[in-house]
Parts: structure tokens; sequence; C-alpha cells
């Protein structure tokens, strides 16, 4: 998210792009999307998204930026990849998320970046504990949404997740970031 | 909490032929025995050689407690220097990889060359002509060889060639640099899963039994799918490649190596992985030059395996499917696990592009194999440290074992060969005098 920032539009930063009251939907939106996160609500979460298969759920490996085409990926989603995913997530016989992790997440530096029609990219960071089987991780990453404005809520289009440990060794990631 | 065979460290009664004491994955001395008696004295894998293909390329390596620069110098040989300068030995080269001509130590400033020579001294006229800066190039691992690209490694002087340690698994490499229609491979060594477990580095065997219990899952959610060509596990084809009715074999080979062969399993599905390649330009563009480079026959059975040779060469390298698998012991109780996608040299991008989704389908962090792999290793080290019935069972098969042409022991897929194999070279290692 930083890098974002640091790049963005001097309006975003300063008169802002989006009205006080829009601005605090869209932080109870990514506040609520975390909540369905921590507490493994997968069809919740799932309706969140927009209809349709172009739909993009990216959380990149060995760096932020790492071309799918000509590299790998943590998850790179579409719906077909997510709804399956989905399935494994519930599944009991999927022994990496049973018992499942308890979280607890923080999200902040909720900042739009740009805004074309009813579609905003924004941008955010979290800190997230992790506590499973007796062990406790923290995991930190900077995420980049590209949402829709409907009347009746945000919905997402695509999110991109950019965990700092991204080009470490990691444990099982067993839980939706 | 060890009991009495533990504690005598007697390698001969702790891994016996159809059972291997717990201690061997829990004890620390027998860690520490691990490193000295197998990483700094068998062979290692060490890297790919297209990882370093330029002058001054570079990669940072772990072999056993060794931190190791792997390097091309300027004559376009492959380098494996100790990261570590002669003068008071701190690390010369902390970045992961990359591109330098010089390493300098940025403790005094000794600088070394690709090669390892010492090339610079600050300060040179402190020291008198008995001080010779020849005899102080970074260490070199005394011995290394590659075959087809993969090198390799050993930090003992002396010892068993290369060409005799891989022996019959160099036909099962083959399998993968031959699934490239210019027998070339890529390996990118930016583009890697890096996975950790809790537990030890022994569990990343080769093991037929487990799929369709630890995998559970990848196999309720493949069996909703229409077409499973193009699959994940290139292992799931039309019938089960993990039922011991199947032509699906468990194979170990001299000196710890073992393979998943699925080659008879798989041979027949090749008519129907040509004929899906056939439907895009790429794709039969491939098998045309497949069949140009190894003949129709030899391409038929190629292409049905998938490059994948399903191979672990003891102690620390795996083929498996679409990538390299490198494993890093941190402690009894710890362990890396090092994923890299191979790309085919000589193939359109599309090729390439599935490879790599199939692979990040099923392996790393997040993925649908990898995670469930890593839970039951760590569910193993908990179970282990209680050794009140300390044995840990390898036997399953033992009796329908058979021998092969090329030496190698065969038999059914879900039989403990694999493991067998590996704790008896293991046990071979940690007694040789």
């Amino acid at each position: 998210m930083a890098r974002q920032l640091v790049e963005v539009s001097p309006e975003a930063l300063g008169a802002g792009i989006l009205d006080i009251e829009t601005q605090l939907r869209l932080e109870r939106f990514l506040t609520y999307e975390a909540a369905l996160m921590d507490e493994h609500e997968y069809d919740a979460w799932m309706s969140l998204w927009v209809d349709g298969d172009e739909i993009l759920y990216w959380v990149p490996c060995n760096d932020d930026d790492q071309d799918p085409n000509t590299g790998i990926a943590i998850i790179y989603d579409n719906r077909r990849n997510l709804t399956e995913r989905m399935m494994r997530l519930k599944d009991k016989t999927a022994h990496a998320y049973r018992p499942s992790a308890k979280l607890v997440r923080t999200v902040s530096g909720i900042v739009p970046l740009t805004v074309e029609g009813d579609e905003l990219e924004v941008c955010s960071s979290f800190v997230l504990g992790e506590m499973r089987v007796g062990i406790q991780n923290v995991w930190f990453g900077k995420s980049v949404y590209r949402l829709k404005n409907e009347p009746n809520g945000f919905r997402i289009i695509r999110k991109k997740v950019m965990l700092l440990n991204n080009d470490e060794a990691m444990p099982n990631l067993t839980f939706l970031v | 909490m060890t009991t009495l065979i533990a504690s005598t460290r007697d390698y001969d009664a702790l891994v016996q032929e159809d059972r291997v004491h717990s201690a061997v994955f829990t004890d620390e001395q027998i860690f520490q025995d691990e490193m000295e008696r197998i990483f700094h004295r068998t062979w290692l894998f060490a890297l790919h050689e297209s990882e370093i293909p330029n002058f001054g390329d570079f990669k940072r390596i772990q072999l056993g407690r060794f931190p190791i620069i792997a390097t091309r110098d300027e004559k376009g040989e492959v380098q494996l220097l100790i990261n570590r300068c002669r003068h008071r030995g701190a690390q010369v080269c902390e970045a992961a990889r990359g591109n330098a001509k010089r390493f300098q130590c940025w403790y005094h400033g000794w600088t070394y060359d690709t090669t390892g020579d010492l090339v610079g001294v600050t300060g040179e006229e402190a020291y008198d002509e008995s001080f010779k800066p020849d005899q102080y190039g970074l260490a070199k691992v005394p011995r290394s060889g590659s075959y087809r690209g993969f090198v390799f490694a050993s930090l003992a002087e002396h010892g068993m060639s290369l060409d005799e340690y891989l022996g019959p698994t160099k036909q099962f490499i083959d399998i993968m640099v031959d699934s490239s229609p210019i027998g070339e491979l890529e390996v990118k060594p930016g583009v890697v899963n890096k996975t950790m477990y809790r537990g030890n580095w022994k569990q990343v065997g080769m093991d037929g039994y487990h799929p369709h219990y630890v995998h559970m899952s990848v196999f309720k959610i493949f069996s909703k799918r229409e077409s499973t060509t193009g699959s994940a596990v290139g292992a799931i084809h039309l019938e089960d490649p993990f039922s011991d009715a199947s032509k699906s074999r468990t194979r170990g080979f001299p000196n710890g190596h073992a393979s998943l062969d699925f080659r008879d399993q798989r041979r027949p599905h090749g008519a129907a992985a040509i004929e899906e390649l056939k439907r895009t330009d790429e794709g039969r563009k491939y098998v045309e030059d497949m069949v140009a480079a190894h003949g129709q026959e030899r391409a038929n059975e190629l292409i049905a395996w998938h490059g994948d040779p399903h191979l672990g060469i003891f102690p620390n390298l795996q083929l498996i499917h679409d990538h390299i698998r490198v494993v890093i012991p941190i402690s009894p109780g710890e362990t890396e696990v090092l994923m890299y996608p191979v790309f085919l040299k000589g193939v359109g991008q599309s090729i390439n592009e599935k490879r790599l989704r199939a692979h990040e389908a099923f392996y790393g962090p997040a993925a649908a194999g990898s995670p469930d792999d890593a839970e039951i290793f760590e569910r193993t080290q908990r179970g282990l440290v209680a050794d009140a019935e300390p044995w840990i069972l390898l036997g399953r098969g033992i009796s329908r074992e058979e021998v092969d042409e090329d030496g190698s022991v065969a038999a059914c897929i879900s039989d403990e060969i694999t493991q067998r194999a590996q704790m008896q070279e293991w046990k071979r290692l940690m007694t040789v005098r």
C-alpha cells in the first residue's frame, strides 16, 4: 500500500476523491470484509464479489508484482479457481484447515486511489494474528482493491494482496487474506 | 524423553529393515550427525545451471550447514564457493541472487572474484611477503558435477562418483529434460515457492500410500470436474494411479533414491494428451517438435509422462510434476522446502503458462496439495515425541518386492519401498567409517 500511496495523485491525498460519506461506507465495507475472513464466513465473503467469471483474487509470490505469465503466485484465482478454493476451505477432509485458525486482523490506511465512474481503486494495509494448534503467527500485508460502487454496497472486482513475507519460506496460509 | 536405544545412538539398531525408531526424526544429536555424515559427505543437489547463465551471475544456496555462493565465472564454469571471508569469517555475499564480478567483505574490505580468488586486500603493505593472497581465496566445495544441467556438490574430498551415485535414476531425470523438444530446461532462481513446516526433513519422502487420505479433498474436487486431463496433478488421469490394482509402481534405487513410477500407468493416455495438445497451435507445434526430436514412440510416452519423473534423489532433491524441489533441514523439527517450477525451452509460451498454473494450483502455502502435506508432517512430528512405543512401521509390501533389470526394487504403488530405500541409505551413510 505504501508504494501506491507514495505514487498517488495529489488530489487523492489532498481534497480527496471521495466524499466523506462514501469514504466511511468504504471503511465499513473493508472492515466487514475483514470480519468475514476472520470468521471463515466463506459464502458471505464470496457474495461480496461481482458476478461473472472475470474476477481476480491475486496473492503474488516472490515479490509484489511477479507476472503470473512468466512466474507464479501464491493465489491467482478466477471465479472457477476461487469456487474450488471455497469448496476446499469448507471441506472437512482438507486437513490443513481443520481445526481452522483463530484470526483477528486490523485494517487501516484505507485510501481511494482513483475513481472512474462507479469503479474505484482502493489501497489498505493489515496486521493479522493467527492462532492455530498452539502456534501464533503474525502476518502483515498490503492490499489493492478494484471495487464497484453500487447503490446497495460495494462489490469486489479484483483484489491483490501483497504479503510482507511473500519472498520468504512461509508456513501454510490456511485462511483468506 | 528418549529410550535407551536412542541414547546409545546405535544407528544399526535404530534403523531396521521394516521399521525405524522415532528418535531418528526428533533427536538433536542425531540431527547434528546427519549434517556431518550425510549432508557434509554425500552428493547434494546444488542448483540448475540455467539459474546462473551469464558471467557474474550468482545465487546463494545452502548445503548442509554451509552457506554457498554459486557463481558463473569468466570461463563459463559454475563455481561453488563457501560464503565466508578468509580474513575474519563474515559472509561476503548477502544478496539472494544477482550479477556481480566481485564479492567484497564489508568488515575490512577484502575482495574476491567469481572464481573465489582473493583479488584485493585493503592496506596490503601491513602484511609481509610471507602472506600469500593466492592461499586465501574463498574455500571451494571440494567436488561438483552435473547431469543434464542439474549441478550436484559434495563437501567430501573423496567418495563415490556422481555418475555412480545417480546410477539408473539418470533415465528418470531424462524424462523431465526431454519433455523439452530441445532437451533444455530453464529454472528461474526468483520463481519459487518457499515453504516451511515444523517437522523433520525426512518426512518429504516419496509416498504412494498417502494421497487417498491426505489429499482426499483434492480427489473430491477433481471428481466434480468434467475433464481432468489438464489437471494440476499429472498423476490423476482417467483412472486412479494410486490404486494398487493400477500399473503404477513404487520403486527404490541404490543410494537411497526413489520414485513413484507412473510410466506404465500413464503410457496408454499419451494419445489423449496429444489430442488435447493439438487443439491449439502451440500445442500442435509442441507435438510435432517432440516427434521430430525423439521419434513417434518416444514422443508419445514422453508426452504421456508430462515430464514428471516423480523421482527423489537422496537426500535433498525431488523432481515432481512440473517442479524441482529442494529440501533444507533447519533442525530436527523444522524444514524448508523450495519448489522451482521448471520452464521448458523450445516451446510456445502457452505451454509453459499452463504448466505454471497447474503447478501453483497444487503446490505452495495456499494451494490444494502442499498445505495438507505440511499439516500431516507437523502432526507426525508432534506424535513422534511420544516414544513409549517408538517404532515407525515401514514394512508395507515387503514380501512382494521384485528386483528389476536396472537393479531397482519395485512393487505396488502403496508399498513402502521408497521409505525403506531412503532409510537404508541413511543408515549406510550414518554408520560408514
